[in-house]
């Protein structure tokens, strides 16, 4: 542990002297995330208001759940030891504007019908937009037929069955928490919102362009499995963006800037409260002084990561290689393997003694937050990574028994209808150290390094040992102050060697939830949403000048 | 499900009946999928999804929205039309909004295969089952996904516009491992047709030059002359046709916007185009109709895609716009494209190596983001088969690296350019590019991946 040089906080807001204080502590004033987004809680039990109950009565979809249990029903005549259908209606809505014009509102919604079975001990899916009896019979017995196909294959190759771990059979349903449905928000005030947005980002001198948007999803399923569990879920999703790029067109050099609010588990009241329209201002003259930032000096050197950095960082190189599936070599084809191999929990040391991380499918705001799986498997909280040690892999009920275990620790998804389940991430979260750090403390400490924020460009080897990742604002740190900005930037390690140069860890005041609705995984490719939660944290790296020092 | 050209028509046309607003437009895709996963040397999951989508947009005065379903009876139809002329009421106004485009005449494109139309589980089966026993024999873990597709697609408005196309789509690719787990290699096909499609060559192919690539040795990272596969070729150039976007270079923010931008509007002022930007030997260009690699002959609004020139001799001819900036532009009406071919020699792989001197030899790219839109500087990961050569020969297999480099620069330090071909392991766009040597590039930092 390196010793804290100790500072007071108005000592460094002192030395703050481009308005980076403000900027520094408003880069996650989200202080409107849902209740419980901001504090690595154990689960909770699950709010169920007049809100929820109006959601759950105004979905058309149980009103299709007879051919759910039709589908199941026809799996099982045609000889399936095990099967579940899904009905699924995804609704996306995206209102966004350039500049000072909108652009065409869309909407998307599609609905449908799919029916997965083990058969043979093989797998079988098909999926249908057809809802009719005679369609979703058919499904099945096509979902039959192909799990039969590849289970008799698996055979003649000498392959096991498929094996499922139990679960116990249950009834339910579960809606995200929220006040406003975001589809029930009139696209004109949404897209009014952001021109105003986008007016007030323009208004700096140097500012040319600036993109906004507002993207909602709400994914509206039941399940029926062959075991008796029935599960209807209402999950929203909403996530804002907003970006200025400056151009320096007399030198041919431009550069953009992007707000760092996450994406989210919620209604609309959480993309409402944003301070939005008060960061507007400042995210154009971020754009500014990046395009007139400094250069880097590279080298090996401490990387303060800001949480709006941090979790996409955890994502790639945590979040990816505890999928049991990479590691059996599942993913091979396209995703690729991992580091660490299927015997390695409790034996694999990949971090510092001060990282420990938890997947949790129950953290209020969290975008892979749930009730239950898409097989029936309850939302739960585990640890992966406990002081440094890799102790627990993400798992699906198919894959429990490959590590041992007698249970699937739920980690089911299926994209839409259409898409077949199979193994995807839970929030995964790095959790606050006991010594309650600000950002302050840890960059008061630091010699020599840079401090970063926001997500920017990222790219990792297909076992996630090499990473390189940029951000959208880097500061040089001097002797524990911020001094300039910088720009082209990007950091650039071996995940276990970076994560056990992890020496400071902030506290729990500063831990926030980062996220995407683009995880990417499988073939055919399916998006996963999840989100990653995490106080700002020291490590060293490879700091390198993006543009190689070239002019 | 399969849908016709007289079943599109019909779908389109129930459609633009419900509509009350002059400017509609409508997309309707079908398509019918299938595909079965393996990994570890044994068949996982497999699937069967029909699907149909209903996409309309709506626009009067300006106010424009966009509607999405997945139901095509008439009462759903016609919630759907209602629904985009509602949603268009309560959208802001797009200054940017083109009139309905009246004509198009995509070319005739034949892209069609009975035997991908018509494909089973059980022949699904019987090619992977062939794929995962050849790569038995050959002591390899296999993975890989056998995937097929029949997609038709129409886009019609009330201006009279009705544009149809079907396609058949198969692909099989395999990723061989030694059981040392240091040796690795993949293995493609993609096409329209079936009868290409030999999955014991692909799997024995990719299992050679994993044995070949197994124990790696390590070299320092630095700049390095490099042979590039095809596959690696097409990696990195598709980053290359999103840059070639007119508005952002019109707009001072791609790496094709003149420096000090230009005098005036028009014809491209401000862009590098008519500028010679790369080697002499380079040709990029697009044809949706060659007979071996159709591409979609119209894009999503029913804009035609032609044959058309984007660098000829190393000079760079034309960029791709929407339909507003072409008309405030005036530049030629060219959508996005759906096919980049690129000019090459004869030379095999084999022969390129063979008159190499000494560099890294690279299979394919991953995880491959941009750094820096500005210089269109990409970083990755090499992947799949790292070579040293030297003299003529493969030497030794080295380990992966990550690069930080730029298709323009790559264009600009061609040494020497091979036979083109279909890039195998690239979907969506149609890719037929050589394999090329270039006499640098720069390998950034090592990984251990394999």
């Amino acid at each position: 542990m390196p010793k804290l040089v100790p500072t007071s906080r108005r000592q460094f807001l002192a030395v703050s002297s481009l308005g980076s204080a403000a900027w520094l502590a408003g880069a996650h004033a989200s202080a409107h995330a849902p209740k419980g987004a901001r504090s690595p809680a154990p689960a909770t039990t699950r709010p169920y208001d007049d809100v929820a109950a109006k959601a759950l009565a105004a979905s058309p979809v149980p009103s299709d759940a007879a051919l759910a249990v039709r589908a199941v029903e026809a799996a099982m005549k045609a000889g399936a030891t095990y099967a579940d259908a899904r009905l699924v209606l995804m609704r996306r809505e995206r209102v966004g504007v350039r500049d000072d014009r909108a652009q065409p509102v869309r909407l998307r919604e599609r609905y449908g019908l799919g029916v997965r079975a083990v058969a043979a001990g093989g797998w079988g899916f098909a999926a249908t937009q057809t809802l009719s009896e005679r369609a979703v019979v058919e499904a099945a017995q096509r979902a039959v037929q192909s799990a039969r196909v590849g289970g008799t294959l698996r055979d003649e190759l000498g392959q096991p069955p498929v094996q499922l771990a139990s679960t116990p059979v249950v009834e339910g349903s579960w809606v995200t928490p929220h006040e406003i449905d975001p589809f029930d928000v009139a696209p004109l005030d949404k897209a009014s919102l952001l021109l105003e947005l986008s007016a007030a980002v323009r208004k700096v001198a140097g500012v040319s362009f600036c993109e906004a948007s507002f993207e909602a999803v709400a994914e509206d399923k039941l399940l029926v499995t062959s075991e008796g569990s029935r599960i209807h879920q209402i999950l929203f999703r909403v996530a804002p963006q907003l970006q200025a790029t400056a151009v320096d067109r007399r030198r041919g050099g431009f550069s953009s800037r992007a707000h760092e609010a996450p994406a989210m588990l919620a209604g609309w009241e959480y993309l409402r409260d944003l301070p939005l329209a008060a960061k507007a201002e400042s995210i154009g003259h971020d754009a500014v002084r990046k395009l007139h930032a400094g250069r880097v000096s590279p080298g090996h050197k401490h990387v303060i990561l800001a949480p709006s950095n941090l979790w996409l960082t955890i994502h790639e190189s945590i979040g990816h290689p505890t999928e049991l599936d990479r590691a059996l070599g599942l993913e091979a084809d396209l995703a690729g393997t991992s580091y660490i191999r299927p015997d390695d929990a409790g034996k694999l040391r990949i971090g510092s003694e001060l990282v420990n991380l938890f997947a949790d499918r129950t953290q209020p705001g969290g975008l892979a937050t749930v009730g239950w799986d898409d097989e029936a498997v309850a939302a739960q909280r585990w640890p992966i990574v406990d002081e440094g040690m890799f102790v627990g892999w993400q798992t699906t009920r198919d894959q429990a028994h490959f590590v041992g275990e007698n249970e699937s620790r739920g980690c089911c998804y299926g994209e839409g209808h259409d898409g077949v389940p199979f193994q995807r991430m839970p929030n995964l979260s790095l959790q606050p150290g006991p010594q309650g750090y600000t950002t302050e403390d840890i960059i008061n400490s630091t010699e020599d390094g840079v401090y970063i924020t926001g997500r920017g460009s990222w790219s990792i080897d297909q076992q996630r040992h090499n990473f390189q990742f940029s951000g959208q604002m880097f500061w040089e740190i001097k002797r524990g102050r911020l001094t300039r900005p910088l720009r082209d930037v990007a950091y650039q390690a071996n995940s276990v060697e970076f994560w056990r140069s992890c020496d400071l860890i902030g506290g729990k005041g500063t831990y926030r939830l980062g996220g995407t609705f683009g995880d990417g995984k499988g073939q055919p490719m399916q998006s996963n949403a999840v989100s990653h939660g995490c106080p700002p944290a020291r490590f060293m790296a490879n700091v390198i000048d993006t543009t190689g020092g070239e002019p | 499900m399969s849908m016709g050209k007289k079943e599109a028509k019909r779908l389109v046309d129930l459609v633009l009946a419900q509509a009350s607003f002059g400017d509609v437009r409508v997309r309707v895709t079908a398509s019918t999928r299938g595909h079965l996963r393996f990994g570890a040397g044994c068949p996982t999951t497999a699937g069967d999804v029909d699907g149909v989508t209903v996409e309309v947009t709506a626009s009067k005065d300006g106010r424009t929205a966009t509607v999405t379903g997945s139901r095509t009876d008439e009462a759903a139809v016609a919630v759907l039309v209602q629904r985009a002329e509602g949603l268009a009421g309560l959208s802001p106004v797009d200054p940017e909004h083109m009139p309905p485009l009246s004509a198009s005449k995509p070319p005739k494109v034949k892209a069609e295969d009975g035997a991908v139309k018509g494909m089973s589980a059980k022949v699904r089966a019987d090619l992977v089952g062939r794929a995962i026993r050849r790569a038995e024999g050959d002591r390899v873990e296999v993975a890989g996904l056998l995937d097929h597709e029949h997609h038709a697609e129409a886009v019609g408005n009330r201006a009279g516009l009705f544009v149809y196309h079907a396609r058949t789509e198969v692909s099989l690719s395999a990723t061989c491992r030694t059981d040392d787990g240091t040796g690795s290699a993949r293995g493609g096909y993609v096409s329209h047709a079936l009868r290409g499609l030999v999955p014991e060559a692909l799997v024995s192919d990719a299992a050679t030059r994993a044995s070949a690539s197994q124990l790696p040795g390590k070299r320092d990272p630095g700049r390095y002359p490099v042979i590039l596969t095809s596959q690696a070729v097409a990696d990195l150039l598709e980053f290359l046709v999103h840059a070639l976007d007119a508005r952002r270079a019109g707009e001072g923010r791609s790496a094709f916007s003149r420096p000090g931008g230009g005098k005036g509007a028009g014809k491209g002022t401000g862009t590098l185009v008519g500028e010679t930007l790369f080697d002499g030997r380079v040709h990029l260009w697009s044809d949706p109709t060659d007979p071996a690699n159709p591409a979609d002959p119209f894009e999503g609004e029913g804009r035609a895609q032609g044959k058309v020139d984007w660098v000829v001799d190393g000079e760079l001819r034309a960029l791709h716009a929407s339909r507003y900036w072409a008309d405030r532009e005036k530049l030629p009406d060219l959508p996005t494209p759906s096919s980049l071919h690129m000019d090459g020699g004869t030379d095999e792989l084999e022969a390129l190596i063979a008159g190499f001197d000494r560099g890294v030899l690279i299979s394919r790219f991953w995880y491959n983001r941009m750094l820096d839109p500005q210089r269109l500087l990409v970083t990755g990961l090499t992947r799949d088969g790292t070579f040293w050569v030297e003299k003529g020969k493969i030497v030794e297999p080295i380990r992966n690296f990550r690069f930080n480099d730029s298709p323009l620069s790559v264009l600009k330090k061609v040494v020497a350019l091979g036979r083109p071909q279909r890039a195998g392991l690239s979907r969506g766009r149609v890719m037929v590019v050589p394999p090329l040597v270039v006499s640098e590039f720069e390998l950034a930092s090592g990984s251990d991946a394999v």
